[in-house]
Protein backbone atom coordinates (compact mmCIF):
# COMPACT_ATOMS: atom_id res chain seq x y z
CA UNK A 1 0.00 0.00 0.00
CA UNK A 2 2.48 2.81 0.82
CA UNK A 3 4.09 3.13 -2.43
CA UNK A 4 0.59 3.64 -3.74
CA UNK A 5 -0.51 6.31 -1.59
CA UNK A 6 3.01 7.87 -2.28
CA UNK A 7 2.75 7.77 -5.31
CA UNK A 8 -0.82 9.15 -5.49
CA UNK A 9 0.57 12.14 -3.43
CA UNK A 10 3.63 12.64 -5.95
CA UNK A 11 0.96 12.84 -8.63
CA UNK A 12 -1.06 15.38 -6.76
CA UNK A 13 2.23 16.68 -5.63
CA UNK A 14 3.70 17.47 -9.07
CA UNK A 15 0.52 19.70 -10.51
CA UNK A 16 0.49 21.73 -7.50
CA UNK A 17 4.44 22.35 -7.72
CA UNK A 18 3.91 23.24 -11.03
CA UNK A 19 0.87 25.64 -10.04
CA UNK A 20 3.14 27.49 -7.10
CA UNK A 21 5.85 27.79 -9.57
CA UNK A 22 3.71 29.99 -11.99
CA UNK A 23 2.48 31.80 -9.49
CA UNK A 24 5.72 32.66 -7.85
CA UNK A 25 7.06 33.13 -11.53
CA UNK A 26 3.55 35.92 -11.55
CA UNK A 27 4.29 37.18 -8.17
CA UNK A 28 8.40 38.29 -9.54
CA UNK A 29 6.62 40.08 -12.78
CA UNK A 30 4.51 41.89 -10.42
CA UNK A 31 7.42 42.62 -8.31
CA UNK A 32 9.62 43.83 -10.74
CA UNK A 33 6.81 46.50 -12.06
CA UNK A 34 6.82 47.05 -8.40
CA UNK A 35 10.69 47.99 -7.57
CA UNK A 36 10.61 50.26 -11.34
CA UNK A 37 7.37 52.36 -10.33
CA UNK A 38 9.15 52.61 -6.73
CA UNK A 39 12.78 53.82 -7.92
CA UNK A 40 10.34 55.97 -10.20
CA UNK A 41 8.94 57.83 -7.74
CA UNK A 42 12.26 58.34 -5.94
CA UNK A 43 11.30 56.21 -2.89
CA UNK A 44 13.41 56.19 0.09
CA UNK A 45 13.70 52.71 1.17
CA UNK A 46 14.09 51.41 -2.70
CA UNK A 47 17.40 54.02 -3.03
CA UNK A 48 18.91 53.37 0.40
CA UNK A 49 18.52 49.52 -0.56
CA UNK A 50 20.00 49.77 -4.10
CA UNK A 51 23.06 52.26 -2.27
CA UNK A 52 23.35 49.33 0.33
CA UNK A 53 24.02 46.90 -2.02
CA UNK A 54 26.40 48.68 -4.25
CA UNK A 55 28.39 48.82 -1.19
CA UNK A 56 28.64 45.32 -0.30
CA UNK A 57 29.13 44.82 -4.31
CA UNK A 58 32.15 48.02 -4.74
CA UNK A 59 35.43 46.27 -2.56
CA UNK A 60 34.84 43.07 -5.09
CA UNK A 61 34.68 45.40 -8.27
CA UNK A 62 37.01 47.53 -7.06
CA UNK A 63 39.61 43.98 -6.47
CA UNK A 64 38.13 42.93 -10.20
CA UNK A 65 38.61 46.65 -12.17
CA UNK A 66 42.15 46.80 -11.41
CA UNK A 67 43.33 44.19 -13.21
CA UNK A 68 41.86 45.96 -16.39
CA UNK A 69 42.91 49.02 -15.18
CA UNK A 70 46.85 48.00 -15.21
CA UNK A 71 46.53 46.47 -18.57
CA UNK A 72 44.97 50.05 -19.90
CA UNK A 73 48.18 52.00 -17.64
CA UNK A 74 50.59 49.41 -19.54
CA UNK A 75 49.09 49.97 -22.92
CA UNK A 76 48.86 53.74 -22.42
CA UNK A 77 52.68 53.85 -21.05
CA UNK A 78 53.72 51.94 -23.89
CA UNK A 79 52.21 54.18 -26.66
CA UNK A 80 53.41 57.30 -24.65
CA UNK A 81 57.21 55.64 -25.23
CA UNK A 82 56.53 56.10 -28.23
CA UNK A 83 56.31 59.59 -28.61
CA UNK A 84 57.98 60.49 -25.72
CA UNK A 85 60.58 63.07 -28.22
CA UNK A 86 57.51 64.31 -29.34
CA UNK A 87 55.39 64.58 -26.14
CA UNK A 88 58.38 66.27 -24.41
CA UNK A 89 58.65 68.82 -27.27
CA UNK A 90 55.33 69.50 -27.35
CA UNK A 91 55.37 69.88 -23.15
CA UNK A 92 58.35 72.17 -23.27
CA UNK A 93 56.35 74.21 -26.00
CA UNK A 94 53.52 74.20 -23.98
CA UNK A 95 55.08 75.20 -20.40
CA UNK A 96 56.85 78.37 -21.55
CA UNK A 97 53.40 79.31 -22.58
CA UNK A 98 51.92 78.24 -19.39
CA UNK A 99 54.29 80.35 -17.58
CA UNK A 100 53.28 83.42 -19.46
CA UNK A 101 49.57 82.70 -18.21
CA UNK A 102 50.59 82.26 -14.65
CA UNK A 103 52.75 85.60 -14.93
CA UNK A 104 49.19 86.83 -16.43
CA UNK A 105 46.97 84.87 -13.67
CA UNK A 106 48.69 86.24 -10.82
CA UNK A 107 48.48 89.48 -11.66
CA UNK A 108 44.68 89.23 -12.49
CA UNK A 109 44.54 87.53 -9.26
CA UNK A 110 46.29 90.49 -7.32
CA UNK A 111 44.01 92.87 -8.82
CA UNK A 112 40.79 90.63 -8.70
CA UNK A 113 41.81 90.43 -4.86
CA UNK A 114 42.17 94.47 -4.12
CA UNK A 115 38.78 94.88 -6.51
CA UNK A 116 36.85 92.80 -4.38
CA UNK A 117 37.81 94.29 -1.59
CA UNK A 118 37.14 97.56 -2.67
CA UNK A 119 33.67 95.76 -3.06
CA UNK A 120 32.94 94.36 -0.64
CA UNK A 121 32.53 91.03 -2.78
CA UNK A 122 30.86 88.17 -1.40
CA UNK A 123 33.52 85.51 -2.49
CA UNK A 124 32.70 81.83 -3.58
CA UNK A 125 32.79 79.21 -1.14
CA UNK A 126 36.06 76.82 -1.59
CA UNK A 127 35.84 73.51 -3.11
CA UNK A 128 36.81 70.31 -1.74
CA UNK A 129 37.40 66.98 -3.62
CA UNK A 130 37.14 63.67 -3.08
CA UNK A 131 39.36 61.19 -5.38
CA UNK A 132 37.49 57.91 -6.15
CA UNK A 133 38.43 55.12 -8.86
CA UNK A 134 35.66 54.25 -11.50
CA UNK A 135 34.67 50.65 -10.56
CA UNK A 136 32.09 50.28 -12.88
CA UNK A 137 31.02 51.57 -15.47
CA UNK A 138 28.32 50.11 -17.60
CA UNK A 139 25.53 51.81 -18.13
CA UNK A 140 23.78 49.24 -20.28
CA UNK A 141 22.45 50.08 -23.87
CA UNK A 142 20.32 53.05 -22.43
CA UNK A 143 21.59 55.01 -19.73
CA UNK A 144 25.60 56.18 -19.27
CA UNK A 145 26.59 56.19 -15.56
CA UNK A 146 29.96 55.15 -13.65
CA UNK A 147 29.92 53.38 -10.36
CA UNK A 148 32.65 55.26 -8.25
CA UNK A 149 35.14 53.39 -4.79
CA UNK A 150 33.86 56.23 -2.50
CA UNK A 151 31.05 57.37 -0.73
CA UNK A 152 29.63 59.49 1.85
CA UNK A 153 32.24 57.88 4.62
CA UNK A 154 34.62 59.38 2.05
CA UNK A 155 32.40 63.03 2.18
CA UNK A 156 30.82 62.56 -1.71
CA UNK A 157 27.24 63.07 -1.24
CA UNK A 158 24.33 63.72 -3.73
CA UNK A 159 24.17 66.32 -6.21
CA UNK A 160 28.31 67.22 -6.08
CA UNK A 161 29.89 67.45 -9.76
CA UNK A 162 32.35 64.67 -10.75
CA UNK A 163 35.47 66.47 -12.70
CA UNK A 164 39.07 65.47 -13.87
CA UNK A 165 41.79 67.66 -14.54
CA UNK A 166 39.81 68.38 -17.95
CA UNK A 167 36.65 69.13 -17.37
CA UNK A 168 33.29 68.15 -16.02
CA UNK A 169 32.49 64.36 -16.07
CA UNK A 170 28.60 64.60 -14.69
CA UNK A 171 27.14 64.57 -11.20
CA UNK A 172 26.65 62.18 -8.37
CA UNK A 173 22.94 60.71 -8.06
CA UNK A 174 23.16 58.49 -5.59
CA UNK A 175 25.96 58.41 -2.61
CA UNK A 176 26.32 54.50 -0.26
CA UNK A 177 28.80 54.73 2.41
CA UNK A 178 31.60 53.26 0.77
CA UNK A 179 30.50 53.74 -3.24
CA UNK A 180 28.18 55.87 -4.85
CA UNK A 181 26.70 56.50 -8.90
CA UNK A 182 27.65 59.01 -11.26
CA UNK A 183 25.17 60.39 -14.16
CA UNK A 184 27.76 61.55 -17.09
CA UNK A 185 26.77 64.81 -19.05
CA UNK A 186 26.48 62.56 -21.87
CA UNK A 187 22.87 60.46 -19.84
CA UNK A 188 19.87 60.93 -21.61
CA UNK A 189 18.51 62.61 -18.23
CA UNK A 190 21.68 64.83 -17.25
CA UNK A 191 21.10 68.63 -17.36
CA UNK A 192 23.55 70.90 -16.05
CA UNK A 193 22.95 74.73 -16.31
CA UNK A 194 25.93 76.13 -18.71
CA UNK A 195 27.00 79.64 -20.44
CA UNK A 196 29.18 79.94 -23.78
CA UNK A 197 32.41 81.27 -22.04
CA UNK A 198 32.48 84.24 -25.03
CA UNK A 199 29.73 85.62 -25.19
CA UNK A 200 27.75 84.39 -21.63
CA UNK A 201 24.87 83.58 -22.99
CA UNK A 202 23.49 81.35 -20.55
CA UNK A 203 21.85 77.47 -21.73
CA UNK A 204 21.42 74.35 -20.13
CA UNK A 205 23.69 71.40 -21.57
CA UNK A 206 21.21 68.28 -21.97
CA UNK A 207 23.08 64.72 -22.81
CA UNK A 208 20.83 62.31 -25.02
CA UNK A 209 22.94 58.94 -25.04
CA UNK A 210 24.80 59.69 -27.67
CA UNK A 211 28.84 61.12 -27.16
CA UNK A 212 28.14 64.79 -28.31
CA UNK A 213 25.60 66.38 -25.52
CA UNK A 214 23.09 69.14 -27.07
CA UNK A 215 22.99 73.11 -25.87
CA UNK A 216 19.01 74.02 -25.50
CA UNK A 217 17.31 76.92 -24.36
CA UNK A 218 20.12 79.30 -25.84
CA UNK A 219 18.52 82.45 -26.28
CA UNK A 220 17.58 82.94 -30.05
CA UNK A 221 19.94 86.11 -30.68
CA UNK A 222 22.51 84.21 -29.50
CA UNK A 223 25.69 83.34 -31.50
CA UNK A 224 27.61 80.04 -31.26
CA UNK A 225 30.29 78.99 -32.90
CA UNK A 226 32.33 75.92 -33.52
CA UNK A 227 35.03 76.15 -30.94
CA UNK A 228 33.32 78.00 -27.96
CA UNK A 229 34.09 77.25 -24.67
CA UNK A 230 30.87 76.03 -22.48
CA UNK A 231 32.08 76.36 -18.86
CA UNK A 232 29.00 75.34 -15.68
CA UNK A 233 27.23 78.41 -14.69
CA UNK A 234 26.42 77.98 -11.36
CA UNK A 235 22.58 79.04 -11.92
CA UNK A 236 20.69 76.37 -9.59
CA UNK A 237 23.09 75.94 -6.74
CA UNK A 238 24.37 72.34 -7.97
CA UNK A 239 27.65 72.70 -9.78
CA UNK A 240 30.27 75.51 -9.21
CA UNK A 241 30.69 78.19 -11.63
CA UNK A 242 33.36 78.21 -14.31
CA UNK A 243 33.92 74.16 -14.74
CA UNK A 244 34.79 73.28 -18.19
CA UNK A 245 32.34 71.19 -19.86
CA UNK A 246 33.11 71.30 -23.22
CA UNK A 247 33.99 72.64 -26.90
CA UNK A 248 30.74 73.48 -29.54
CA UNK A 249 31.64 71.07 -32.31
CA UNK A 250 29.14 71.73 -34.30
CA UNK A 251 25.64 74.04 -35.07
CA UNK A 252 23.12 73.17 -37.26
CA UNK A 253 19.40 71.47 -37.67
CA UNK A 254 20.36 69.07 -34.93
CA UNK A 255 21.13 71.66 -32.83
CA UNK A 256 24.64 72.52 -30.66
CA UNK A 257 26.42 69.78 -30.21
CA UNK A 258 29.12 70.24 -27.65
CA UNK A 259 32.17 67.74 -27.41
CA UNK A 260 32.82 66.89 -23.61
CA UNK A 261 36.31 67.81 -22.99
CA UNK A 262 37.06 64.52 -20.61
CA UNK A 263 36.99 61.56 -22.90
CA UNK A 264 34.00 59.63 -20.82
CA UNK A 265 35.14 56.20 -21.71
CA UNK A 266 38.36 55.95 -20.48
CA UNK A 267 38.05 57.32 -16.97
CA UNK A 268 40.27 55.86 -14.35
CA UNK A 269 40.04 58.34 -11.58
CA UNK A 270 37.51 61.19 -10.84
CA UNK A 271 36.98 63.49 -8.69
CA UNK A 272 33.69 64.81 -6.41
CA UNK A 273 33.26 68.44 -5.73
CA UNK A 274 31.51 70.27 -2.48
CA UNK A 275 31.85 73.35 -1.57
CA UNK A 276 33.33 74.74 1.68
CA UNK A 277 35.40 77.69 3.00
CA UNK A 278 36.66 80.05 0.86
CA UNK A 279 38.66 79.26 -2.19
CA UNK A 280 41.51 80.96 -3.52
CA UNK A 281 41.70 81.89 -7.08
CA UNK A 282 45.27 80.03 -8.15
CA UNK A 283 45.25 76.64 -6.68
CA UNK A 284 48.36 76.14 -4.68
CA UNK A 285 51.11 73.89 -5.81
CA UNK A 286 50.51 70.28 -4.65
CA UNK A 287 46.54 70.97 -4.50
CA UNK A 288 46.43 68.34 -7.33
CA UNK A 289 48.82 65.84 -6.89
CA UNK A 290 46.84 63.81 -4.39
CA UNK A 291 43.64 64.01 -7.15
CA UNK A 292 45.75 62.54 -9.72
CA UNK A 293 47.25 59.67 -7.83
CA UNK A 294 48.47 57.91 -10.85
CA UNK B 1 18.05 12.37 0.04
CA UNK B 2 20.98 9.54 -0.58
CA UNK B 3 24.28 9.58 0.40
CA UNK B 4 26.19 11.43 3.08
CA UNK B 5 26.24 13.93 4.53
CA UNK B 6 29.55 15.35 2.59
CA UNK B 7 28.20 13.83 -0.66
CA UNK B 8 24.58 15.65 0.02
CA UNK B 9 27.07 18.78 1.01
CA UNK B 10 29.18 18.60 -2.43
CA UNK B 11 25.80 18.54 -4.65
CA UNK B 12 24.63 20.99 -3.11
CA UNK B 13 28.12 23.02 -4.08
CA UNK B 14 27.77 22.16 -7.59
CA UNK B 15 23.99 22.39 -8.21
CA UNK B 16 25.02 26.21 -7.30
CA UNK B 17 27.37 26.48 -10.05
CA UNK B 18 24.71 27.67 -12.53
CA UNK B 19 24.28 30.76 -10.14
CA UNK B 20 26.91 31.39 -8.90
CA UNK B 21 28.51 31.42 -12.67
CA UNK B 22 25.83 33.80 -13.48
CA UNK B 23 26.53 36.39 -10.38
CA UNK B 24 30.41 36.51 -11.57
CA UNK B 25 29.13 37.59 -15.00
CA UNK B 26 27.19 39.96 -13.59
CA UNK B 27 30.08 41.49 -12.15
CA UNK B 28 32.42 40.99 -15.24
CA UNK B 29 29.97 42.47 -17.00
CA UNK B 30 30.15 45.96 -14.85
CA UNK B 31 33.28 46.30 -14.44
CA UNK B 32 35.51 49.05 -16.56
CA UNK B 33 37.41 47.49 -19.69
CA UNK B 34 38.38 51.11 -21.02
CA UNK B 35 37.52 50.27 -24.56
CA UNK B 36 35.54 53.00 -26.30
CA UNK B 37 31.70 52.66 -26.63
CA UNK B 38 31.95 48.92 -25.63
CA UNK B 39 30.14 49.91 -22.47
CA UNK B 40 27.04 50.41 -24.25
CA UNK B 41 27.61 47.93 -26.76
CA UNK B 42 28.57 45.42 -23.97
CA UNK B 43 27.40 41.55 -24.77
CA UNK B 44 24.65 40.43 -22.08
CA UNK B 45 26.85 37.47 -20.66
CA UNK B 46 24.08 37.20 -17.99
CA UNK B 47 21.30 36.60 -20.36
CA UNK B 48 23.55 34.12 -21.94
CA UNK B 49 24.32 31.79 -17.95
CA UNK B 50 20.27 32.09 -18.17
CA UNK B 51 19.50 31.46 -21.42
CA UNK B 52 21.75 28.13 -21.19
CA UNK B 53 20.78 26.81 -18.07
CA UNK B 54 17.23 27.33 -18.47
CA UNK B 55 17.29 25.01 -21.01
CA UNK B 56 19.61 21.91 -19.36
CA UNK B 57 19.24 22.67 -16.10
CA UNK B 58 15.93 24.33 -15.33
CA UNK B 59 15.98 22.68 -11.98
CA UNK B 60 19.19 24.48 -11.15
CA UNK B 61 17.63 27.87 -12.41
CA UNK B 62 14.53 28.91 -9.96
CA UNK B 63 12.57 31.55 -10.87
CA UNK B 64 13.62 33.58 -7.66
CA UNK B 65 17.60 33.44 -7.96
CA UNK B 66 17.30 34.54 -11.67
CA UNK B 67 15.06 37.42 -10.47
CA UNK B 68 17.84 37.95 -8.21
CA UNK B 69 20.57 37.72 -10.82
CA UNK B 70 18.89 40.52 -12.45
CA UNK B 71 18.25 42.49 -9.74
CA UNK B 72 22.13 42.86 -9.23
CA UNK B 73 22.76 43.57 -12.54
CA UNK B 74 20.33 46.45 -12.24
CA UNK B 75 21.67 47.73 -9.36
CA UNK B 76 25.26 47.69 -10.41
CA UNK B 77 25.04 48.73 -13.76
CA UNK B 78 23.22 51.91 -12.48
CA UNK B 79 19.63 50.80 -14.03
CA UNK B 80 16.26 51.15 -12.88
CA UNK B 81 15.57 48.27 -10.50
CA UNK B 82 13.38 45.29 -11.12
CA UNK B 83 14.14 46.01 -15.22
CA UNK B 84 16.86 43.26 -15.93
CA UNK B 85 14.98 41.26 -12.99
CA UNK B 86 11.50 41.02 -15.35
CA UNK B 87 13.48 40.39 -18.49
CA UNK B 88 15.47 37.34 -16.91
CA UNK B 89 12.34 35.96 -15.55
CA UNK B 90 10.10 36.25 -18.21
CA UNK B 91 13.13 34.39 -20.54
CA UNK B 92 13.35 31.82 -18.21
CA UNK B 93 10.10 31.33 -18.48
CA UNK B 94 9.36 31.03 -22.16
CA UNK B 95 12.94 28.85 -22.07
CA UNK B 96 11.67 26.64 -19.68
CA UNK B 97 8.19 26.41 -21.40
CA UNK B 98 9.84 25.84 -24.68
CA UNK B 99 13.30 23.91 -23.47
CA UNK B 100 12.34 20.26 -25.43
CA UNK B 101 12.50 22.27 -29.15
CA UNK B 102 16.41 22.72 -27.91
CA UNK B 103 17.42 19.99 -25.82
CA UNK B 104 18.92 17.36 -27.96
CA UNK B 105 19.22 19.20 -31.21
CA UNK B 106 22.32 20.64 -32.76
CA UNK B 107 24.56 23.45 -31.59
CA UNK B 108 22.44 25.62 -34.37
CA UNK B 109 19.46 25.11 -33.27
CA UNK B 110 20.48 26.51 -29.77
CA UNK B 111 22.11 29.28 -30.65
CA UNK B 112 19.60 30.11 -33.40
CA UNK B 113 16.69 30.19 -30.62
CA UNK B 114 19.12 32.37 -28.25
CA UNK B 115 19.07 34.74 -31.38
CA UNK B 116 15.60 34.99 -30.97
CA UNK B 117 15.44 35.10 -27.06
CA UNK B 118 18.17 37.50 -26.60
CA UNK B 119 15.98 39.61 -29.61
CA UNK B 120 12.83 39.40 -27.42
CA UNK B 121 14.64 40.40 -24.53
CA UNK B 122 16.84 43.42 -26.25
CA UNK B 123 13.14 44.82 -27.56
CA UNK B 124 11.59 44.44 -23.92
CA UNK B 125 14.52 46.44 -22.42
CA UNK B 126 14.54 48.77 -24.91
CA UNK B 127 10.58 49.36 -24.24
CA UNK B 128 11.09 49.27 -20.76
CA UNK B 129 13.19 52.14 -21.09
CA UNK B 130 11.66 54.08 -23.13
CA UNK B 131 8.37 53.83 -20.65
CA UNK B 132 10.83 54.24 -17.07
CA UNK B 133 11.57 57.58 -18.99
CA UNK B 134 9.42 58.73 -21.16
CA UNK B 135 11.61 59.72 -23.93
CA UNK B 136 12.38 57.97 -27.32
CA UNK B 137 15.46 56.21 -27.25
CA UNK B 138 17.75 55.47 -30.00
CA UNK B 139 17.57 51.54 -30.67
CA UNK B 140 20.67 51.29 -32.42
CA UNK B 141 22.83 51.04 -29.49
CA UNK B 142 20.56 48.26 -28.27
CA UNK B 143 20.49 46.35 -31.82
CA UNK B 144 24.58 46.50 -31.56
CA UNK B 145 24.32 45.22 -28.32
CA UNK B 146 21.82 42.36 -29.33
CA UNK B 147 24.28 41.12 -32.68
CA UNK B 148 27.47 41.05 -30.34
CA UNK B 149 25.67 39.33 -27.57
CA UNK B 150 24.25 36.46 -30.34
CA UNK B 151 27.95 36.80 -32.33
CA UNK B 152 30.01 35.70 -28.50
CA UNK B 153 27.39 33.35 -27.80
CA UNK B 154 29.06 30.28 -29.38
CA UNK B 155 32.00 30.94 -26.65
CA UNK B 156 30.51 31.30 -23.54
CA UNK B 157 28.45 28.37 -24.65
CA UNK B 158 31.36 26.57 -25.34
CA UNK B 159 32.40 27.51 -21.46
CA UNK B 160 29.31 26.59 -20.08
CA UNK B 161 29.38 22.86 -21.54
CA UNK B 162 32.66 22.32 -19.82
CA UNK B 163 31.36 23.27 -17.01
CA UNK B 164 28.24 21.22 -16.75
CA UNK B 165 30.31 18.07 -18.10
CA UNK B 166 33.05 18.23 -15.40
CA UNK B 167 30.95 19.10 -12.48
CA UNK B 168 27.19 18.89 -13.19
CA UNK B 169 27.01 14.81 -13.91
Amino acid sequence: MKPRTGSSVLRLAVPFKALAQRFAVLFLVLAAFGLMLLSKAETVVVERAVTTISDIAAPIMDVLSRPAASLNAAIETARDLAYLRTENERLRRENARLLAWQDAARRLADQNEALQALLDFKPDPRMNHVSARVIGDAGGAYARSMLLNAGRRDGVAKGQAVVTGDGLVGRIVAAGAWSSRVMLLTDINSRVPVTVESSRNRAILAGDNTNLPRLIFLPANAVVRPGDRIVTSGHGGIFPPGLPAGRVVAVGDSGVRIQPFVRLDRLEFVRAIGYSGVSAAIPEEGDDAEAERR
Amino acid sequence: MTGTLTQRMDRFARHLLPLAISVVLVILSVVPVYLPGYGQIAANLVLMAVFFWSVYRPDLMAPAPVFGIGLLLDILSGMPPGMNALILVLVRSVVVTQGRVFRGKSFLVLWWGFSLVALGASLCLWLLSMGYSFVVLDPMPGVFRWALTVALFPFFAWIFVRVQNAVLQ
